[in-house]
């Protein structure tokens, strides 16, 4: 069966990202997960969005950013993809602290650790057009 | 970012009165913490119980405020609902901050 799919752009703004997290919680509430499961699902789309907006266009506005959803039977794939600069490591990051630390812990660093932490498979492929952080979530087969 | 502040005692009880604590309204947060910091309020509970979406900027801000108030000070959570605090976890920030169910219970702490 061919999977649903829709194609949801902001421009490069912070004040935009939650019209995307919005969507896609409602996206994700038609699929057998917990409410838990749906937040932290919009939360790496979240974190994929601002890491665009604030690394691959430097937080200058005026550019586009692109999540294809396509929910399958068994799976939801999001796509986030801008034609900025390319994140140079997007391999899954330790966030190794000491608690008692407070002086050494991290204020940054956590959305890639988060996104891969929720997500079950997470790609990043680049070329001279354009960049695509790609993240899926597997489920239950729905109805 | 719109906060909400009270005194009781030497503990300021700052209430987040938005629904989303995310990139867009984290610097804004940090530099009105900040001023409430600078001011001389080392003891503070802030109040997630309107707050429904939170990200790793939001959590970084609540971060940098206990850094800046410092191991003389202390800067606890209360009323976080479970979205929100599935995300402390995720992070394991639920091992850096103390995280009460009722603003009551932080305060009671706190005064202790």
């Amino acid at each position: 069966m061919e999977p649903k799919r829709i194609t949801l752009s902001i421009d490069s703004t912070l004040k935009d990202v939650a019209l995307i997290g919005l969507s896609i919680n409602k996206i994700c509430s038609q699929i057998p997960l917990t409410d838990v499961e749906t937040y932290q699902i919009e939360a790496c789309v979240v974190e994929a969005i601002n890491n665009t907006i604030e690394h691959a266009y430097e937080n200058k506005t005026g550019h586009r950013v692109d999540v294809h959803v396509s929910l399958h039977l068994d799976r939801i794939v999001f796509q986030v993809s801008d034609t900025g600069l390319s994140m140079k490591n997007t391999l899954s990051p330790s966030l190794d602290f000491d608690p008692e630390d407070i002086e050494n812990l991290p204020e940054g660093g956590m959305g890639l650790f988060i996104i891969h932490q929720v997500m079950d498979t997470v790609t990043y492929t680049s070329n001279t057009h354009k960049n695509t952080l790609e993240m899926t979530k597997a489920f239950l087969d729905h109805p | 970012m719109r906060l909400e502040t009270k005194i009781d005692g030497d503990i300021l009880i700052v209430r987040a009165l938005e629904k989303r604590m995310d990139a867009k309204v984290a610097v804004e947060f940090r530099a009105e913490m900040g001023r409430y910091i600078d001011d001389g309020h080392r003891r503070i509970v802030f109040n997630l119980g309107d707050i429904n979406f939170i990200d790793s900027s939001g959590l970084g801000a609540i971060v940098s405020c206990l850094k800046h108030v410092g191991r003389e000070g202390d800067l606890v959570i209360a009323e976080a609902g479970e979205t929100v605090l599935s995300m402390f976890k995720l992070t394991r920030m639920d091992r850096v901050f103390q995280i009460f169910a009722t603003e009551n219970d932080a305060v009671k702490s706190m005064a202790t």
